[in-house]
């Protein structure tokens, strides 16, 4: 049996986060590990959880998010997905050597496929 | 077997769009009559949908300061519109009402909350967290104090507001407790009541009160 891509769901706000939850919900290849409703809690319960995938909101337009740094030095196995509610726009953060991001799109399909290693990347940058 | 409410979902995030609709349409009573981000074609495409119920995000609405809500009720009559993703901010909130929507959800709602919202304001009740409310009645009750218009800004050339904010100053109010009172900042009030006294020619604000009284007027 093929092993299922872990994650935990991170962001914010609320109604987004449950957007998202129900987006990968339902996918037969894809696990929830942890829903995490207070940005304090996304340390531990990625410790607890280890999963292959966090996502989390992305505070400001073209910033790394606060925790990214910290989080892929400390977990360099992990990849995080940045969701802009109020933007069209996510970015994929993880790390390799350094810590690498690329745009993806903010639908469904395109969330999708950077959980499942699909998705195109048009270009690097840190 | 009850109609159902037919809802319009207008949102710049593809992902809210598509998530969720597809959360709406898992519900008998509620179906989904289109989904779109913004563009100039916007209300053309809510008119053609023939849609009851317009949810509408918060970057669309703040960024047109709300004269979308206006222009969209304008052009489809009869649509009540739901703003979703809101902050809790009263100047906002009183915006929007303004406007006209019929429902107020915050950000941190949750999808039932949205659901919720469609069918309440689907039956002529209209949506909004219990804290803004409260900013609601402060307001009305505010309006309520407003001294006969017409004599006064005809005898004395007081604007609405500044008719607002005498009663408020005869009962020896700061300008924070007023500006608490009308959801005004306190330097609103400050500028409000220095133009009134300008235009007056009183030398300070309680003799814009006896001016007032002067014109026959109880405060």
């Amino acid at each position: 049996m093929e092993k299922l891509i872990r994650v935990v769901v991170a962001n914010q706000p609320r109604l987004m986060r449950e957007l998202v939850l129900a987006t990968i919900s339902e996918q037969p290849d894809i696990e929830i590990v942890g829903e995490v409703q207070d940005e304090a809690d996304i340390r531990r319960v990625v410790e607890e959880k280890k999963p292959d995938f966090l996502i989390i909101a992305l505070d400001e337009p073209g910033e790394r998010p606060r925790l990214c740094d910290s989080l892929l030095c400390q977990f360099p196995d992990m990849k995080i997905l940045a969701l802009a509610p109020e933007r069209n726009s996510s970015v994929f953060y993880w790390a390799s050597l350094d810590i690498h991001s690329n745009r993806v799109e903010a639908s469904e399909e395109g969330i999708l496929d950077a959980l499942r290693g699909k998705a195109q990347f048009p270009r690097r940058y840190r | 077997m009850s109609p159902q409410t037919t809802v319009f979902l207008l949102a710049g995030n593809r992902l809210l769009r598509e998530a969720l609709s597809r959360i709406l349409k898992t519900k008998s009573d509620i179906s989904v009559a289109g989904t779109a981000p913004y563009s100039p074609q916007a209300i053309q495409q809510i008119a053609e949908s023939n849609c009851q119920i317009l949810l509408l995000d918060s970057v669309t609405s703040a960024a047109s300061d709300f004269q979308f809500v206006r222009r969209v009720i304008e052009v489809v009559p009869g649509l009540k519109v739901i703003m979703i993703g809101m902050d809790e901010n009263e100047e906002a909130f009183l915006s929007a009402v303004r406007a006209g929507v019929f429902g107020y959800v915050l950000k941190d709602a949750s999808a039932t909350d949205v659901v919720a919202a469609v069918r309440a304001v689907a039956q002529d009740e209209a949506v909004c967290p219990p804290r803004l409310c409260l900013s609601l009645f402060k307001l009305v009750c505010s309006d309520s104090t407003a001294l006969p218009t017409l004599r006064i800004r005809y005898k004395l050339g007081l604007t609405r507001r500044q008719q607002q904010l005498v009663p408020l100053i005869a009962q020896g109010l700061t300008n924070k407790e007023i500006a608490m009172r009308l959801n005004l900042s306190e330097q609103t009030v400050k500028n409000h009541i220095h133009r009134m006294l300008q235009r007056v020619g009183a030398d300070d604000r309680l003799a814009v009160v006896e001016m007032v009284r002067e014109q026959g007027v109880f405060v």
